[in-house]
Order: C-alpha cells, then sequence, then structure tokens
C-alpha cells in the first residue's frame, strides 16, 4: 500500500442512552462503532461493506468531522484531526469532503444548483476568489457530467441520478484530497448506478481521489474497491485486498455475508450452498462478550465467549501466505472448503 | 402511420404449461394517472400469466409500471387519480375488474394475497401482531377471537418467528426488518390462497436477512404449491428464484422468457444493457457498460419503441413504429424490432 493519508487507530463512537427527562441518567450506550482501525493510501479506494446499523456510516461522520469520537485517533497525513478545533479543523474539513446517499434530501429544494455546488466557497472563501466562483462551478456541473447551461435551475428539476452528480460536484468544489462516500448509489436506478459509479472512477483518475466507499452492496463494493473491510456490529471483522475478502474470505462472517448475495446467474443457482445465517444482528447497546458474531456463529466454542479476537492476520494462515494471509478477527479463521458450514 | 400499441396488444408471456392450472391471467391491461400536469400513462397494455406453482418475476426499474401493474391486479389502486383503462385480469377464469367490490374482497386475502416491500408501514402499528394476523380468520372465516390467536400463534411458527407463542401479543416495533417482514408473509399465507403477489418483498432488508426471507418464501411456495408473482428491480433475486421473467419498461413489457434463456441470450437491448450494467460478486470487469441515458417520463413517453433515445441499436423505424411482440420461441417474446439481432450479438 502507498503511504496512507489517513490513519485511523482505535475508534470509539458511544453515544449515551439516557433515562429521564429533567436528571438524565444514564443508563448505558449505543456502541455504534466501537474499535476500528484502518488506513488509506493515497490515490486508493477503501471500500467498507456491512449491513444496516453496523457503524459504518458513524465512521463516515467522524472522518469528516460531523460526529467527535469518544476514543481513538484520525490522523491526516500524520496529524490528529480529532482533536483540532476552529481554524485548523477547518483547514483540514477542506480536503475530507462527503457525498451522501440521499439526493432528495442531501441538497436544499430552495437553492439553485449554481448555489448548492457554490456553497463551499462560502465557507471557504480563501479557496477561490469571490469572481471566479460562477466560472469555477460552471467547470464542475461539466466534469460531473451536468450541462453548465442548467446552473440556475433547482434540485426537483433534476432526476436522481443527476442530483447525485450535483452532489459529488459539491464534494468535489473545495479539490479535497479525501472524499467519504456513503452509499453513493444505493438510492438510484441500476442503470443510473454504473452511470455514477463509472463517474466516480473516472474523477479518481483524473483528481487523484482517495475515496472511502461505503456500502452495503459487495458487487458494487468489489467493482470500486482496491481494499475491503467488513464490519460487523461497530468493528472490523476482516479487511483485504478484494481478491483476498471476495476470492479467500475467512471470516465466517464475511463468508455467510458472501453466500447470501443473489448472483444474476441463475445456472449457479442449483449448484450454490448458501450459509443461512440464524437470528438477527444483536442490539448494539447490548453487544456479546468475546466475539460479537458468535451469537450466530456456527463455529462458535467457548472460547469465542471469553476472548475478543483480534483483527490480524491469523497464525495459522501466516505461513500459507497468498490470499488467504490477510487480517480476520476470529478465533477460527479459515478458508472456506465447504465442510464445516452450518 | 405508426402502428398503436393498443392493436398490436403486448407480448404475451405464456409459459410452458405442465406446471399446473392457470391462476391469473392479465390480458392488454391499462392504467394512467390524471394529474394537474397531465396524463401520465404508467401500464400500457401488460399482459402475463401465472400457473399454480409457478414463479413469474416482473422485473422493472422505477417508473415501469411494475408495482402499479400489481395494485390494479390486486385492486388497491388509488382511485383518483389512478384509473384502469383496459384490459382484463381474469384469475381462474373470472374477470377480476368486472366484480363487484364485495365479492373481490372475498378474493382478495383468502385466493390471492400481496406482501408489501415496506413491512413497517403496511402493519397497524397500534394492534399487536397477533391481533393483526388473526383478524383475517376472524374476517374471512368467522372465527372466535380466541382461536383466531391461537392460529396466529401457529402461522408466526410456520414462518419460523422465535418463541412465536410469547412474542404474539408484542407490536411491530417491537420486531426486527426481518421478523416484521416474516409476520407480513404469514398474514398472507394466512388462509392459503393459491397466489401471491409480493412487490419488492426483501428490498429494505440486509442481505442476509434477505436470503432468510426469499429461502422462506421458496419454500412456502413450494410447500403450498401456490403461484408467486415477484415484482422486483434486483436481477439477482430474479435469478434465484424465478421460472420466468417480464421485463417492464415504461409501462410494457418488452421481453419476456424462462429465466434461463433470458440470461444466456437477452432478445431486447434493455434487457442487454441492465445485464451488462450491474457489477458482478463472482467477477471484477472493468468499467461498467451504463445504459445511456434516463427513463422516460410518463407523461411524455418517446414515440415508437419507448427506449429507443437509449438504445444502442436504434434505427429510423424505431423512432416512428410501436415494436409488436415478435414471438422470439415458443416460450419467449421480444418487444424490439431487431431482435434477432440482440439474440445473436
Amino acid at each position: 500500500m502507498t503511504e496512507p493519508i489517513l490513519q485511523v487507530s482505535g475508534l470509539y463512537k458511544h453515544y449515551p442512552l439516557t433515562r429521564g427527562v429533567l436528571f438524565k441518567k444514564r443508563v448505558g450506550s449505543v456502541k455504534a462503532v466501537d474499535g476500528v482501525d484502518f488506513a488509506l493510501g493515497k490515490g486508493e479506494t477503501l471500500g467498507i461493506v456491512g449491513e444496516s446499523g453496523c457503524g459504518k456510516s458513524t465512521v463516515a461522520k467522524l472522518l469528516v468531522s460531523l460526529e467527535r469520537p469518544t476514543r481513538g485517533r484520525i490522523r491526516y497525513k500524520g496529524e490528529d484531526i480529532t482533536r483540532l478545533s476552529g481554524r485548523a479543523l477547518k483547514a483540514v474539513r477542506r480536503n475530507i469532503q462527503m457525498v451522501f446517499q440521499d439526493p432528495y434530501t442531501s441538497l436544499n429544494p430552495r437553492m439553485t444548483v449554481g448555489d448548492i455546488v457554490g456553497e463551499p466557497y462560502e465557507i471557504h472563501p480563501e479557496a477561490a476568489p469571490k469572481g471566479d466562483r460562477r466560472r469555477r462551478v460552471r467547470e464542475l456541473l461539466d466534469v460531473v457530467g451536468l450541462n453548465p447551461e442548467h446552473i440556475n435551475r433547482y434540485p426537483h428539476q433534476f432526476s436522481g441520478g443527476q442530483r447525485q452528480r450535483i452532489g459529488i460536484a459539491r464534494g468535489l468544489a473545495l479539490r479535497p484530497e479525501v472524499i467519504v462516500a456513503d452509499e453513493p448509489v444505493s438510492a438510484l436506478d441500476v442503470s443510473v448506478q454504473a452511470q455514477v459509479v463509472n463517474l466516480l472512477d473516472r474523477l479518481q483518475r483524473e483528481f487523484e481521489l482517495s475515496y472511502l466507499f461505503i456500502a452495503h452492496d459487495l458487487s458494487i463494493v468489489r467493482h470500486i474497491s482496491d481494499r475491503v473491510g467488513v464490519m460487523y456490529l461497530g468493528r472490523i471483522v476482516e479487511i483485504g485486498s478484494d481478491e483476498q475478502i471476495y476470492g479467500r474470505p475467512t471470516h465466517p462472517y464475511t463468508q455467510a455475508l458472501l453466500s447470501a448475495v443473489p448472483v444474476p446467474d441463475p445456472e449457479a443457482r442449483e449448484g450454490r450452498e448458501r450459509i443461512i445465517l440464524t437470528g438477527d444482528v444483536p442490539s448494539p447497546t447490548d453487544v456479546p462478550s468475546g466475539c460479537r458474531f458468535r451469537t450466530r456463529c456456527w463455529k462458535a466454542r467457548e472460547r469465542c465467549a471469553q476472548e475478543v479476537p483480534v483483527l490480524a492476520v491469523p497464525e495459522p494462515l501466516r505461513d500459507l501466505g497468498g490470499a488467504a494471509a490477510h487480517a480476520s478477527a476470529c478465533h477460527f479463521a479459515g478458508v472456506d472448503h465447504g465442510n464445516d458450514r452450518p | 402511420m405508426p402502428l398503436d400499441a393498443g392493436d398490436a396488444g403486448d407480448v404475451q408471456v405464456t409459459g410452458p404449461r405442465s406446471r399446473g392450472e392457470r391462476l391469473l391471467d392479465v390480458r392488454d391491461l391499462r392504467v394512467e394517472f390524471r394529474t394537474r400536469d397531465g396524463v401520465a400513462r404508467a401500464v400500457n397494455g401488460v399482459s402475463w400469466a401465472v400457473d399454480a406453482g409457478e414463479t413469474l418475476a416482473v422485473l422493472g426499474e422505477s417508473g415501469s409500471g411494475k408495482s402499479v401493474t400489481a395494485q390494479a391486479v390486486m385492486g388497491i389502486l388509488d382511485v383518483p387519480p389512478g384509473r384502469i383503462t383496459g384490459g382484463e385480469v381474469l384469475f381462474k377464469g373470472r374477470d377480476l375488474l368486472r366484480m363487484k367490490e364485495d365479492e373481490r374482497r372475498r378474493i382478495r386475502g383468502a385466493e390471492m394475497a400481496m406482501i408489501f416491500q415496506d413491512a413497517l408501514s403496511s402493519l397497524n402499528p397500534v394492534v399487536p401482531v397477533g391481533d393483526q394476523l388473526g383478524e383475517m380468520f376472524v374476517v374471512h372465516r368467522g372465527m372466535s377471537r380466541k382461536d383466531a390467536r391461537a392460529r396466529a400463534v401457529e402461522l408466526m411458527d410456520r414462518v419460523r418467528i422465535p418463541a412465536a407463542r410469547q412474542r404474539v401479543g408484542d407490536y411491530p416495533h417491537q420486531f426486527s426488518g426481518g421478523m416484521r417482514q416474516r409476520i407480513m408473509i404469514a398474514m398472507a399465507l394466512a388462509l392459503e390462497p393459491a397466489l401471491i403477489i409480493a412487490d419488492e418483498p426483501t428490498t429494505a432488508l440486509d442481505v442476509t436477512v434477505q436470503a432468510q426471507v426469499m429461502d422462506l418464501l421458496a419454500e412456502l411456495r413450494r410447500e403450498y404449491r401456490m403461484g408467486l408473482v415477484l415484482i422486483t428491480h434486483d436481477l439477482g433475486v430474479v435469478a434465484d428464484v424465478a421460472d420466468r421473467i417480464a421485463v417492464m419498461y415504461a409501462g410494457r413489457i418488452v421481453e419476456s422468457a424462462p429465466v434461463h434463456d433470458l440470461y444466456r441470450a437477452p432478445a431486447h437491448p434493455y434487457t442487454r444493457g441492465l445485464l451488462d450494467s450491474i457489477p458482478r460478486l463472482d467477477r471484477k470487469g472493468h468499467a461498467l457498460h451504463a445504459i445511456k441515458g434516463l427513463p422516460p417520463n410518463l407523461m411524455d413517453i418517446p414515440p415508437g419503441c419507448a427506449f429507443h433515445p437509449r438504445c444502442p441499436a436504434a434505427r429510423d423505424v424505431c423512432r416512428t413504429d410501436v415494436p409488436p411482440p415478435h414471438p422470439v420461441d415458443e416460450h419467449r417474446g421480444s418487444a424490439c424490432h431487431f431482435w434477432r439481432e440482440c439474440l445473436h450479438d
């Protein structure tokens, strides 16, 4: 991996759960992010996948400083940004921009497209002199494949895919180095989704962007990512290159997740063996002891209830080398041969 | 004169007849919505049929008319602004559109049932789920409340809700998304209908839960030998469960085929475009082949073939003439003037 532009270590975000109105008593906490480590290299795309409630969107908010972590560090080019405030924080924020999921609610309906895409310049006036902003906005619209003549239109005059392009143009306005994209295509139709994915691909090459791409759709994440991290209940359970995660997953949760994805090929349906997990994801207010996946895992044994597995290359796989040797937080990590399935 | 779609009818989707009796036969169905800005022609002559024990997938993107078709078939279309302007919906040979409402109500729920995408807004939030399930038996079967509740527990067991007896008094919000969708399925199954129409039944669910729910649905369909109409946008889900597929675009069926044939060799450029534009989990490609442009505005559907502005193979005739349904073979149809070229491309 190239030199990391973002380095996240021991990241926690716990939201207090309180009871009572006047004397708020703390009765517990929602452990949305519960110890996350990863690095994002320059020009790289790191995909984060996980099901709803796994904490992937909270990670996104922490990275763009929309939320403050309970504990842990986020280093941008080596500098810890979690303790910054005021002008220093603002300067860092310029370089880490976000693209949101919902192109219908993330754009102000009363602002024109020009005002929306140019708004970052109001907040960071030093980024572009006032007289030059209109021109830049037109240029941005052109870059994302919208007609620059539509600068005075309102969001409702655009389709979902076009609105997502507007959101992307706004994200690019300050020429950031990192884009955090939280489910950027999941609200779009299949035929339009591909257009936006291709756009993100092209922009990455053109502007040497680093992406943190958060999504629940494993196929899209595979398509766009160089490396992939799988989250479950506030933690990354497995991380590696796309070959490692999709070709040789060693964590039971990743294996189950991949086996559950419907493949658009009816020929494959007879031969496929699904791992159907039982039960639901536990509540993040009441995380199981030891390994948090053990309540749904067919490999779980006593050790799993007692010891929290660390995210590292598992000992038995270390010597094997190759695709199987990547970080996996499981005591019994192993390549799935279908013989120890539930 | 360009050929009007009405005269041409639409691709008749007819499957191999070995499966069983014809349950539902939708013929040349037309639905429009009158709005302040004009008339939106949502369904423009749709025909499909489903037999007992069979799964038909109706695939389309938003605005293709797939859900409106389902609503018209079930008799739950919002009228006005919606209006059925033509066609027949034959259920076991009888036209539902010409039935009196109370007659239709007896069929709905008892003989054909629907599963919706969003279980949370389809269930009553202030009534325990057991009572909502039991109501089916009280209303349609005249059971006592006590017996109905016992049947509710049985049903919850059938759809594998753990500790059904303890949870029968719980409210919808006390269940997870996957469990709520199971309750919806239980409700649809309650009176053992011959046909179930499921409108995006797993779209709101996580992938591991989606697999559980689809598995359950497939198993119950086999067990009860029901016909299943699966309305979806997900080509993956279709490949997993469907026997036949009807692809909709701008209120029409553009292609219909047995599922294996369609994935192996699509006979319509739109179907081909869809298959090429989805990233695949099982192989990593380069740039995705996106379909250019946008789906049409239903108030202003392009003349000729509605897909022509986005079609890489469009020629002059496509701009003027609505393609009639061409039989590709005994079981397949394509509404493309150049289906032969598409098929052999």
